[in-house]
């Protein structure tokens, strides 16, 4: 099991009011799995992707990554995980525009440490050039398509060898025709056995992935396999656990 | 992330924002040149007075005056006191263990008459060990010696001023001049002492030193015999044998001349005091000084301050990004600290060289004295660079506290 999740919750305190944006989640992806969580705003996917990234840490409950308990981390050891155990695909992309996409697909390389500038030279443009941007090496973001850029923020999410790629709307920003090209990308990397989280509230987006998880209410909703099968009724082992 | 790839980070941050990091570096570009032109001035200032002390004379002198005593208000004690005489002069040389030697010195206005000329002249009864001997070579003859004083000999070294007033161009040693109907030997004149201030405006005209050259020098028994009734004294200055023994010399002056007088009715001055008094006074103008450069550093500092908090404004997202790719709390303080010092240091290194500017112009154009030493550059370098840690803490502290949420949904 790579990610476990048990009883999470996250409540913010505002003061005249506190907002339960997770009631309890519980649920676990396995090593390899391709995973879309759908949600209506407000039902608390968001809260949920960001404790899944360690953005975030849950008010109580567990969650273990890759086999450590994260839920109680804090600061310098949660940016640690993300760092090592978290790729992130924004919808915004979200490189830095003013160094080339050389220098953004290294930074986790940077922020890793003890990886020479060589090395990470030479991880970052390989991996540039396997998602076909050997030709862009030395361009900023803002001289690339909208497509392209999106397959930057890819590699800069592969490039520390992550457990998990947590991908947030990662078609939204683009037109239809390069948001296939990235789900196929994404397809690809799940076929070399990559585990992948998609967010979405896109349904053709999600019928990429093999399960969908449905959060509503701070809860979760649906787990199903996709084709129609219940999660339930897809394997007896997760079941067990979910049930603990 | 290291600290060569912060800096890296800040210089290239600088770089694409040329405009920027231009209004951010004047004020300190300004504050670390004022800080150059303010200590250059000081330091000008502090050795021009150095200088002068050192031409007026040693630093082991002490200088014994008379207290000023009102008449009326005079205690039985003040009254017997014949205050200070050449006697008292003769008993510090004899009784003073710290003492080089002594000069006593009586001065009179007398009638100097030299073929149809007639003037009033300051005469100075002294004896060969006038004080100013050694800093006041003679451009021709002798001066006086112990000789002169124990034959009463009428012998006189004029000051050269003087001498250009009796004599003009003419030979004067071995002529004979009248001072009050005494014929006098003329044995020597003294070379010309000269000091100018530099000051607003470029070198003074002044020569402060003027006194001196307008000066006759006699043996002070001769003085006394022809000249004076008594052997009273307007002032005697006494060397120590090294200024190291100007304090314990200040001691055994002090006990000899009161057992003598029976009461303290004198002063004593010491040059090294006189220079640290002048010292204390420019604390005052030190003071106005730093505060001009400190008010112009700190203003930089402020602009570097609020220049900063924009441009995390700015960057919120890039430190969003960061965040959420691996970077520490520490790591964006330490990136946007040393972005913060580097952009200063570079501030600072300009400012060097604006502060040489101003300094140049300082001395060339107002004519004040100024003096720049590697310890002065040092200082204002240092400066900058802790302006940059200093008002680097805070933006830094605030891009190092960004939730990385908040930080990536910024819009």
């Amino acid at each position: 099991m790579l990610i476990s999740t048990e009883n999470l919750t996250k409540s913010y305190d505002l003061g005249a009011a506190t907002v339960r944006a997770l009631r309890g989640v519980t649920f676990g992806i396995e090593e390899g799995e391709y995973v879309a969580i759908m949600g209506p705003s407000g039902s608390g996917k968001s809260t949920l992707m960001h404790i899944l990234g360690c953005l975030d840490t849950p008010t109580s409950g567990r969650y273990v990554l890759d086999g450590s308990e994260v839920s109680g981390l804090k600061g310098r050891e949660l940016a640690r995980v993300r760092n090592k155990k978290i790729g992130f695909v924004f919808q915004n992309f979200n490189l830095l525009p003013r160094v080339d996409l050389l220098s953004n697909v290294a930074l986790p390389l940077v922020y890793h440490g003890s990886i020479s500038r060589a090395e990470r030279a030479r991880k970052s443009s390989e991996l540039l050039s396997s998602l076909g941007l050997d030709h862009r090496l030395r361009h900023r973001p803002n001289e690339l398509s909208g497509g392209e850029r999106q397959r930057a923020a890819i590699a800069r999410a592969l490039v520390n060898e992550p457990a998990i790629l947590l991908a947030d709307e990662p078609t939204g920003n683009l037109d239809q025709k390069t948001g296939r090209e990235i789900m196929s990308i994404l397809d690809d990397l799940h076929s070399s056995g990559r585990t992948i989280i998609i967010v979405t509230h896109d349904s053709n987006v999600a019928a990429h992935a093999r399960r969908t998880v449905h959060i509503e209410d701070g809860r979760v909703a649906h787990d199903a396999t996709n084709g129609g099968a219940t999660r339930e009724d897809a394997t007896g082992k997760t079941r067990r656990e979910e049930t603990l | 992330m290291n600290i060569l790839e912060s800096v890296e980070a800040g210089f290239r941050d600088m770089a694409s924002h040329k405009g920027r990091a231009v209004i951010t570096v004047i004020g300190i570009v300004l504050g670390v040149a004022s800080v150059v032109a303010v200590l250059a001035l000081m330091r000008g200032g502090e050795e021009q007075s150095l200088a002068f002390w050192e031409e007026l004379g040693g630093l082991r002198e002490l200088r014994i005056t008379n207290t000023h005593l009102d008449r009326l208000m005079m205690t039985a004690a003040e009254k017997a006191s014949e205050r200070l005489t050449y006697r008292d002069a003769i008993a510090i040389g004899e009784e003073c263990p710290s003492v080089s030697y002594v000069d006593p010195e009586i001065t009179r206005w007398l009638t100097v008459t030299y073929g149809d000329l007639t003037y009033q002249m300051k005469v100075l009864g002294t004896t060969g060990h006038y004080p100013y001997a050694d800093e006041m070579p003679l451009a021709e003859g002798r001066f006086l010696c112990d000789k002169d004083a124990e034959t009463y000999a009428n012998v006189v070294a004029m000051g050269p001023t003087y001498k250009e007033d009796l004599f003009g161009d003419e030979e004067a040693i071995g002529s004979t001049i009248i001072l009050d109907g005494v014929p006098f030997t003329v044995i020597g004149v003294m070379e010309k002492k000269e000091f100018y201030f530099q000051g607003e405006g470029g070198r003074s005209d002044r020569n402060v030193l003027e006194w001196f050259n307008r000066s006759h020098y006699i043996p002070i028994t001769t003085m006394i015999k022809r000249f004076t009734i008594d052997d009273r004294l307007g002032g005697l200055e006494v060397a120590a044998r090294s200024v190291e023994l100007v304090p314990t010399l200040t001691e055994e002056v002090r006990t000899v001349l009161t057992r003598r007088h029976g009461v303290e009715d004198f002063n004593i001055d010491a040059k090294t005091e006189r220079i640290q008094q002048q010292a204390e006074q420019m604390v005052f103008f030190n003071i106005i000084f730093w505060s001009i450069a400190f008010v112009s550093l700190f203003v930089g500092g402020v602009v570097i301050a609020n220049i900063m908090l924009a441009s995390i404004t700015e960057r919120v997202r890039e430190i969003g990004v960061r965040k959420a790719i691996g970077a520490g709390d520490r790591d964006m303080f330490v990136q946007f600290l040393v972005e913060a010092v580097a952009v200063t240091a570079a501030g600072g290194i300009v400012g060097l060289f604006a502060g040489l500017g101003m300094v140049a112009v300082v001395e060339g154009i107002l004519g004040m004295p100024t003096a720049v030493t590697p310890a002065i550059l040092l200082i204002a370098f240092l400066c900058s660079v802790s302006i940059g840690l200093v008002f680097g803490i805070f933006p830094a502290l605030r891009a190092a506290r960004l939730s990385p949420i908040e930080a990536l949904r910024y819009e």
